[in-house]
């Protein structure tokens, strides 16, 4: 198994109900370096991460007192940057686009293969590096009436205050870093979700949607997040 | 989405259906009356002719019933599709549930076979490993033969192989193997009285359903487990009362929750994992062994009475039956 030093001693929070599978789970990630804590539910997972420190967060949906869907609702609420990835047995397109739009980082179906799981963490915690690095070189960003701060995700839109979510701002920062060239869905979902494309570009979507309600004067005509048809999305800063 | 936008619809349209016939129906009620104001002021010698009053009276009470009729046909038909859109949902709900029984243990086998040919392992952890996989395949194995033994049931097709065994000596086996099988401790399961007669059982059917009471037991039971079963024979009956202290059963579910694929959600013990086939099967098992099981209502907790026939050579002929019945299924 190959491991990245550079991420060791990473903190993870495991929440998994099912006893053989998060024993299985919590041996490996601790070979790999990684201080691992592991919650069997909901509520316990919850007080877990109100009292200590974690760099991501391995979450399964079906689990008892406080389902993942909710208990990601509740860390995002109070830790926007948090990365989380859901590991589950549902593996409906509706629950993986529930999810993603909740905020979770990257979603794995079980069963699922360790090379791949150890892979996207990996992953997840290089984007996260990535983005604190970058947020911190260039923290606030400007267009128009808009005013973005990548750091503590929180926006001005006209009068108009805003709190993006890890997800959101991570999309907007992709596309302002490729201002004036066609993003497309399939690289927005590669580079930002880490997924491949085939899993669904609705969520896509969905998220320049909110970008435009968020920062576009009149969403139905956009200036800022532009579509190209058949190709993707551009971000267009001339004002 | 789509199947509440469906049931959204089917509920409009059923409205809508009946909002036109009872307004027909009211129109030509209406009309009826009026012509025959209408028709009363007319001349005598004309009404005569034109009013024939037993053939009037006659379709207006025939159309009235034609009217119900049909509205009552469409009643029951919508009534029908309601049953039937309830089915699919528990359906859904069950497929989704057993997907999810499914790949999570597969998805542990898979983890751990990878693990020990990723990694060097020590012996004591690589037996570790083959220990959880073993119970991860076990509880595959129960998930599938639930499945194929209940359709087995339902079809008439399972035939267990039965024995006459002493209620008291087995029941009391089967309830201490449980215990252990889900790690509980002594304190928790406590059996009152003796059942000191014979009865005809398959002893493996049988491990099912204390198997299936006890699941349930811990799974709706938030505090710590205390289960309590009690054991009686009267002279045709033995009966097992099986309780336990967890979040009870409200009376509206006492006889859903032997349903199929019903499943009962309570706010205390949410998020609870599971098939709803459970007590379903248990009541199918007691049923095939000419018995009855009911949920009763109590103050703290649930309890479940089963009654089983006590054997008699020369009387019960059922049983008789259960014992010379030839293996169709392995069970």
């Amino acid at each position: 198994m190959s491991s990245d030093s550079k991420f060791s001693g990473s903190k993870i929070l495991l929440v998994e109900d099912e006893e053989t599978l998060a024993s299985g789970l919590e041996y490996n990630l601790t070979e790999e370096g990684y201080a691992v804590t592991w919650a069997e539910n909901g509520k316990k997972a919850l007080e877990l991460f109100q009292a200590q420190v974690f760099d991501m967060i391995i979450l399964d949906i079906m689990l008892p007192y406080i389902g993942g869907f909710e208990l990601a609702r509740k860390i995002r609420e109070e830790s926007p940057h948090m990365p989380i990835l859901m590991l589950t047995a549902r593996t409906k397109v509706k629950d993986r686009v529930k999810g993603l739009e909740i905020g979770a980082d990257d979603y794995l179906t079980k069963p699922f293969h360790l090379e791949e799981l150890l892979a996207r963490i990996r992953v997840i915690l290089r984007r996260k590096q990535w983005y604190q690095s970058s947020s911190e070189t260039v923290p606030v960003y400007r267009f128009g009436n808009n005013e973005v701060n990548f750091k503590n995700l929180s926006c001005r839109a006209g009068k108009k205050q805003i709190r993006l979510t890890y997800q959101e701002a991570m999309v907007l920062k992709y596309l302002i870093d490729h201002k004036g060239k066609i993003v497309s869905r399939k690289e927005l979902l590669e580079k930002v979700w880490d997924m491949s494309p085939e899993v669904e570009t609705r969520t896509v979507d969905n998220f320049i949607m909110r970008l435009r309600k968020y920062f576009e004067p009149d969403s139905s005509d956009p200036v800022y997040f532009k579509s190209i048809r058949g190709a993707g999305y551009m971000f267009v800063n001339n004002y | 989405m789509n199947k509440k936008r469906f049931a959204f619809r089917s509920i409009l349209i059923f409205v809508i259906a009946q909002a036109a016939w009872f307004s027909l129906l009211g129109l030509w009620i209406y009309r009826y009356i009026s012509s025959h104001i209408i028709l009363s002021k007319v001349d005598d010698s004309l009404s005569a002719q034109i009013m024939s009053k037993g053939a009037n009276i006659f379709t207006l009470v025939f159309g009235c019933v034609l009217f119900i009729a049909v509205s009552m046909g469409m009643s029951l038909i919508f009534r029908n599709l309601t049953v039937q859109y309830k089915l699919t949902k528990l359906y859904d709900d069950f497929l989704a549930n057993v997907t999810h029984e499914l790949r999570t243990p597969l998805a542990s086998i898979q983890l751990h076979l990878e693990t020990l040919k990723g990694r060097n392992i020590p012996l004591p952890k690589q037996k570790k490993f083959i220990d959880m996989m073993l119970k991860d395949a076990n509880r595959l194995k129960r998930l599938i033969d639930s499945i194929l033994e209940i359709a087995g049931l339902e079809q008439k097709k399972a035939v267990y192989q039965c024995k006459v065994f002493n209620a008291d000596a087995v029941i009391k086996g089967l309830v201490e193997e449980a215990r252990i099988q889900f790690k509980l401790p002594e304190e928790a399961v406590h059996i009152e009285g003796h059942a000191d007669c014979e009865f005809v059982i398959n002893k493996d059917a049988f491990k099912i359903l204390i198997d299936n009471l006890i699941d349930n037991a811990v799974k709706y039971t938030k505090n710590q487990l205390r289960i309590r079963v009690v054991l009686k024979c009267t002279r045709k009956k033995l009966i097992i009362e099986f309780a336990d202290n967890g979040i009870g059963i409200a009376p509206k579910d006492l006889k859903k929750i032997f349903k199929k694929f019903h499943r009962i959600s309570h706010p205390d013990v949410p998020n609870v994992k599971g098939t709803g086939l459970g007590l379903y099967w248990a009541k199918e098992i007691v049923k095939y062994h000419g018995g009855k099981i009911r949920a009763v209502s109590q103050a703290n907790g649930a309890m479940f009475r089963i009654e089983l026939p006590v054997y008699y050579v020369s009387k019960k002929h059922y049983l008789n039956r259960l014992l010379k019945s030839k293996k169709r299924m392995k069970f």
